[in-house]
């Protein structure tokens, strides 16, 4: 029962705040759905300790959805560690978000369609991660699009609100396009849908192939790399990525609860829930490995320079979800969900803490307009170290045990993708530490540089928003330490149990232990690095920055351009797409379609019909004579055809 | 034989032509008249056949009674026949060409005329021999038994002929004093006569 | 000898021709002011009809010696016409009093029209087919010149007199013919006859006769190119009367097409199909285009049915079960619309006069929301708009359409259906967008609304059972194939 109403409380909360916000105002929205998220957040723990911790996955029957001819697809919740794993995280966030919304939109006038809208997200990512099989889980994935849509352009007077929804919607559309044709694919396939019988028959079908594009291809291939594609549009991998910083136009908690800690890390969980058809997909896994580590450097090197705070914290989150993908890449799938599981306590931690600075410095989101507030708001200020010391990865933070996880066992895959990764992901190490304490300093430290109206105005958040924070950083600081045997040491086979499948050949994650020292210590040592660096260049030679980017402007200006992906695609679908679709609309469908279409036929119907009209002329001996050439004209047509 | 012949043809080349006559003539009462001619040789042509219950039928009826009438009805309405006939020419191409086209086809199926051959087997009621009984009789025996269903049918069909007439043209006129047997009946000497004892001398 | 029990089958007709007199007769004594009781009583006595028709209906039977049949098929149009009939009397009780043309013959022409009509669908024999079309046909022109101090009214009916008796002479023609070349009248000489020609083929006049037949019958179901009389009689009639026009009628006439064509020319159905199905598309084109500029509304209505009796003959030109069944229940679907579409005119009154201009029903929405929100169900209906009845009634058809190949005929259907929409959909327009105009007279009478709410509710709520009709109309038809 709890784990029916673990799902669907959300849904009930969100429907009652969605269509009787007017009647309960915002109070009765925010009991409702805040209620809702509590006891949903408590059953998941519940449920995570009975599903992953007693080892007793469950499958719940809802009903049967569609049946037609040989497609039959059943609606019912799965339940294994590692939809335990992300119930867990999505509630427990969603809930604290849920509560630091309340002080942060307090101004707002529409708080119950928000309190609605988030907790209709919650309901559709739940839906996601409960799939048992491709048709639900593209339910939920599509949900889950839906809501980040509606949040993003949560604020839809301001133009550039709903130019991000829109970007957000239609980048992913990309990616859905692929994950659907994957979908359509596995049921050519396998002639099914559900989850166990396709894990099941995968190993069957290890060599087989299919046509595709006009080519024989290795089946298993194909698909994942379909699949992956919808995974990298929703988490935003490189090529993909671009609708991810534009989201940050959403209101702040959004940005903590989606588009970091849970809707982005779809993807990953999508790879680790197909691992075993991912597992017979060699080169689909080297793929996924090469791109998460592209990304996580890509995104790193963008953090570095800029200003918007939410923008760096966004990029910070692009680059981690490299991370995670680069560890599933490496048949590391329980060190990528681990890194799932604790980033989504210290990003969102970061998101909010960057939130209630916004919120201190009224509205104020660039870093080039704060400065020495550290003394005004400093619980904040502690919060924000705490997740910055988690992100960089530093001993006994979460980030620490996950992050290097990944990193020893993308060397220890032994190969070249691994290798490739383990590398990158140093690089983005460093630059990580750089950029996390570039934001702190750049933020709390130094002359203020806000005015004087701002700074007065400079206060602590209100106790329901930092109470949050407060619980996100105890995730931060011992998510880590605790899960660590759990999900990727010595507890890892039975904790996991069948919800990940790794063939034994493929031995990252074990060897990750057995590692060389330096490896190791590597991470914390450049992490240890960038913040020196960070520390040097903000607060010591503060004119530092402005001379490096002088000096390199080309580079400096090449990274603060994101290294012009948005002009790339500018110039290559959407002018072109927009001059097509103007042409189609003005010439193809306007002249050619509508004028020989709907307004052409239309027209000659109406001179086809005056002329009918006129045939009345109201002589009886008109008519009789119609009547005897009609019938003349049936004898006629009548003997011709005889021959 | 050649008798019969003859008279076939005199009275088939009279009724073509009276039928010519009757749509051709300007006077209408004169197409009247052909009607009536054409009438008569049909009659005559129904003679030829043996049937001659219909060929009386023909001429009671229809020369007796709808052509009379019809006399009548044209004599009565100013009807001016010049007028109607003024669309004549503009229709004639094309009217006629319908009418050729009609009769070419009717005589080419008039050519390929075959009497069906199981026909006989499916005859409702063989015509019995002319010697041993009449016409008359004849269809009188299928009339009230075999037919009784259409012979009903075609009596309410004069009967909602009749209430049809009845209800499109009778009025009751207000004013008009019309002779009421009933009360003429019902008239007693009381009512309409006074006795009245006149003493004599003294007047009324 | 005709024994009494011969003449069971006929029972429901010799009862209506009986009581069709005796109502007369009490007109007759009782004066023009027993109008309003000769209608009760001939309502009454069509309802007493009906439930001796279910009574000895059963199985096929045939009467005075073949030339009159009596099935389901039968059975199941004379429920139809009795229907039609008394919503006829019962729409005119009110409006003739009105319009002060009450008189008792009203209802019994009606009677007798219906009596005509019957035998029509129960016709057998070539000549009771003529007899019982001359006697609906006879009463049908009266009826249409009822008014006959109006001029339209007159003009109408002498119209319909004239082109009727044209078609009659068609129609004659045609039987002639075919007597000529088979030799026999009754249906089943003639079905006997055509079994027996075997892969030969009938003689050339045989077929010229069948089609002349076939004129001389869309003549009376209107169907283009002989439908010219249709617009002017609608428009000149009565309105109870161009509601009975067109019900009743049309689907007798269609009865009538389906017992000949199928029935004794079954085998000649390559011959026929042809000609059935160049005027089917001729009507749904004319149907569609020709209304789209009509103002009056029952002009429109006019080539609504006509259109309507398109996609019937669609129906007809399969000549396939299904297709026989997508007929009837049509036909009953068209019944029910065209009857509560005509309530809705009647109601179409303004200071006493009756107004028929589409235009004046500007703003209906407003002044009278529920007879627009029922002329707009039936206005979505008449448009074929699923879930109402409209759209089912075309889908049987067009399902046995594309089931017997003829897909040009569906398609062509469909798109004429689309086009035809676009004048419904019109008339909703203007009860709901347009600037009200006066408001209408609330004298609608109790029997009109009472008609107009049951007929919007049958045409609402057939989705929620469909099979009464669809089973009722699928025994029918299996019933006339195997006869």
């Amino acid at each position: 029962m709890i784990y029916v109403l673990a799902i669907f409380l959300p849904l009930v909360g969100a429907t009652i705040a969605g269509l009787f916000g007017h009647w309960l105002k915002d109070k009765g929205a925010q009991i409702v759905t805040c209620g809702g998220l509590l006891l949903s957040a408590t059953f998941s723990v519940i449920i995570l300790n009975e599903v992953a911790l007693k080892g007793e996955p469950q499958t719940i029957q809802i009903f049967s959805w569609i049946i037609s001819g040989g497609f039959e697809v059943d609606w019912s919740l799965r339940f294994d560690t590692l939809t335990a794993v992300m119930l867990v995280v999505v509630t427990v966030v969603s809930c604290a978000v849920h509560f630091y919304s309340i002080g942060y939109m307090h101004h707002d006038p529409s708080v119950p369609r928000f309190f609605a809208y988030l907790s209709l997200f919650t309901f559709f990512m739940l839906m996601l991660v409960t799939a048992n099989n491709f048709l639900q889980l593209f339910f939920g994935w599509e949900g889950v699009g839906l809501a980040s849509y509606l949040l993003i352009g949560f604020w839809y007077e301001k133009p550039s609100a709903n130019a991000a929804a829109i970007k957000a919607f239609l980048v992913n559309r990309v990616g859905d396009f692929g994950f659907a044709l994957g979908i359509l694919g596995v049921f050519l396939m396998y002639g099914s849908i559900d989850f166990d019988t396709v894990f099941n028959a995968t190993p069957g079908k290890a060599a087989a192939t299919m046509e595709f594009l006009g080519g024989t291809w290795h089946a298993l291939t194909v698909l994942c790399l379909l699949l992956f594609i919808g995974a990298m549009g929703k988490s935003a991998q490189l090529g993909l990525h671009t609708w991810l910083p534009d989201a940050m136009e959403g209101p702040t908690p959004v940005s903590a609860l989606i588009h970091a800690a849970t809707m982005v890390t779809a993807g990953v969980f999508m790879v680790a829930r197909l691992s075993p058809m991912f597992e017979y997909a060699p080169f689909a896994l080297d793929v996924v490995c090469v791109v998460g580590a592209s990304t996580a450097f890509f995104a790193a090197t963008v953090g570095l320079v800029q200003n918007d705070i939410k923008r760096v914290i966004a990029y910070s989150t692009c680059s981690q979800l490299g991370y995670m993908f680069f560890a599933c890449g490496v048949s590391a799938y329980a060190a990528g969900v681990f890194h799932l599981f604790t980033h989504a306590f210290f990003k969102a931690l970061l998101f909010l803490g960057a939130g209630s600075v916004i919120h201190a410095m009224s509205s104020e989101q660039d870093m080039r307009h704060m400065g020495g507030i550290w003394s005004h708001i400093k619980l904040t200020y502690a919060m924000m170290w705490i997740g910055s010391l988690a992100l960089a990865g530093l001993p006994f933070f979460a980030g620490f045990y996950s992050k290097d996880m990944v990193l020893e066992a993308a060397f220890a895959a032994d190969s070249g993708v691994g290798f490739y990764a383990f590398w990158m992901g140093i690089i983005a190490a460093v630059m990580t530490a750089f950029y996390s304490w570039r934001l702190l300093f750049m933020t709390f430290h130094g002359e203020p540089r806000a005015d004087e109206k701002t700074m007065a105005h400079v206060h602590e958040s209100p106790k329901v928003m930092t109470i949050p924070l407060i619980v996100l950083s105890l995730g931060a600081l011992f998510a880590g330490y605790i899960g660590y045997d759990a999900f990727v040491g010595t507890g890892m086979n039975e904790f996991w149990g069948k919800a990940i499948f790794v063939l034994p050949t493929n031995t990252a994650i074990i060897d990750a232990h057995h590692v060389p020292l330096w490896v190791k210590l590597l991470p914390i040592f450049v992490g240890l690095i960038g913040i020196g660096l960070a520390y040097y260049m903000y607060i010591m030679r503060t004119d530092m920055p402005a001379k490096v980017a002088a000096k390199c402007w080309k580079l400096y200006l090449f990274l603060y351009n994101k290294w012009y992906f948005d002009e790339l695609y500018d110039k290559l679908f959407v002018q072109p797409a927009n001059y097509i679709g103007r042409g189609l609309w003005k010439e193809g469908d306007g002249t050619l379609i509508d004028g020989l279409g709907p307004d052409g036929v239309a027209s000659l119907v109406r001179n086809l019909a005056g002329r009918v009209s006129q045939l009345q002329s109201g002589y009886v001996y008109h008519y009789a004579f119609a009547m005897l050439i009609g019938v003349a004209g049936l004898v006629t047509l009548y003997l011709y055809t005889l021959g | 034989m050649i008798i019969q012949a003859l008279s076939f043809y005199l009275f088939a080349f009279v009724a073509v032509a009276a039928a010519v006559m009757v749509i051709s003539a300007r006077n209408p009462v004169h197409s009247v008249l052909f009607l009536i001619l054409a009438f008569f040789n049909a009659a005559g042509l129904f003679v030829l056949i043996g049937a001659e219950f219909i060929a009386m039928i023909l001429v009671v009826v229809y020369v007796g009674a709808v052509a009379v009438l019809f006399l009548f009805v044209v004599m009565m309405l100013d009807i001016s026949f010049a007028e109607l006939r003024q669309g004549f020419l503009q229709y004639l191409p094309i009217g006629g060409l319908v009418g050729v086209v009609l009769l070419a086809e009717l005589m080419m199926i008039g050519g390929t005329w075959i009497f069906a051959p199981a026909a006989s087997t499916v005859k409702a009621n063989p015509t019995p021999a002319i010697d041993k009984t009449t016409n008359t009789e004849a269809i009188g025996n299928i009339l009230y038994t075999d037919y009784i269903y259409l012979f009903q049918g075609a009596g309410l069909v004069l009967l909602v002929a009749m209430v049809g007439a009845i209800v499109l043209t009778l009025r009751a006129r207000p004013g008009v004093r019309k002779q009421k047997i009933s009360d003429q009946i019902n008239r007693r000497p009381e009512d309409a006569i006074e006795v009245k004892k006149v003493q004599s001398g003294s007047g009324i | 000898m005709i024994s009494l029990n011969e003449l069971m089958p006929a029972l429901p007709e010799i009862v209506l021709a009986c009581m069709g007199m005796i109502l007369l007769m009490l007109g007759v004594f009782r004066g023009d002011g027993s109008t309003r009781s000769v209608s009760w009583i001939a309502v009454l006595v069509l309802i007493v009809v009906g439930v001796v028709l279910s009574s000895v209906q059963n199985g096929r039977m045939t009467a005075f010696g073949g030339q009159f049949v009596v099935d389901d098929f039968a059975h199941f149009m004379k429920w139809l016409i009795i229907i039609g009939s008394s919503f006829a009397i019962l729409m005119s009780i009110n409006f003739n009093e009105r319009e002060s043309i009450a008189r008792f013959e009203y209802p019994v022409l009606i009677l007798f029209a219906t009596l005509g009509m019957f035998m029509m669908v129960s016709a057998n024999d070539l000549i009771s087919l003529y007899i019982g079309l001359e006697l609906q046909s006879l009463s049908l022109y009266v009826v249409a010149a009822f008014r006959r101090d109006s001029l339209k009214s007159s003009e109408a009916g002498l119209k319909y007199f004239v082109l009727g008796a044209l078609s009659s002479g068609m129609l004659l023609y045609g039987c002639s013919l075919v007597y000529g070349f088979a030799g026999t009248t009754s249906f089943e000489g003639l079905a006997t006859l055509f079994k027996s020609l075997g892969g030969t083929g009938p003689s050339v006049g045989l077929v010229v006769g069948l089609v002349f037949l076939i004129a001389g019958l869309a003549f009376k179901v209107s169907a283009v190119p002989f439908h010219m009389w249709t617009p002017d009689v609608y428009e000149g009639a009565p309105t109870p009367v161009t509601a009975f026009f067109a019900v009743a009628p049309k689907i007798a006439a269609i009865a009538l097409f389906i017992r000949v064509l199928v029935g004794p020319f079954g085998v000649l159905i390559a011959d026929w199909q042809q000609v059935i199905v160049l005027i089917s598309i001729a009507s749904m084109v004319l149907g569609a285009l020709a209304a789209i500029w009509q103002d009056n509304i029952k002009r429109l209505l006019a080539y609504s049915s006509i259109g309507n009796i398109g996609y019937a003959l669609i129906g007809l030109a399969t000549g396939t079960e299904a297709g026989i069944r997508g007929i009837l229940v049509y036909m009953t679907i068209y019944l029910a619309m065209n009857v509560g579409t005509f309530c809705c005119v009647l109601a179409m009154r303004r200071t006493g006069r009756m107004v028929e201009n589409i235009a004046d029903l500007a703003g209906l929405a407003r002044n009278q929301p529920l007879m627009a929100l029922a002329l707009a169900i039936l206005m979505f209906s008449m448009a074929g708009i699923p879930p109402l009845a409209g759209f089912f009634g075309k889908l049987y058809i067009f399902l046995a359409a594309i089931e017997a190949g003829l897909y040009t005929l569906a398609i062509i259907g469909v798109l004429a259906s689309v086009v035809g929409a676009f004048y419904y959909l019109r008339i909703i327009k203007i009860m709901y967008f347009d600037e009200p105009a006066e408001v209408f007279d609330r004298s609608m009478g109790r029997e009109v609304r009472a008609i107009l709410v049951g007929t919007t509710l049958f045409v609402t709520f057939f989705i929620v059972r469909p099979d009464i009709i669809v089973e009722g109309a699928g025994t029918a038809a299996r019933m006339l194939l195997a006869g």
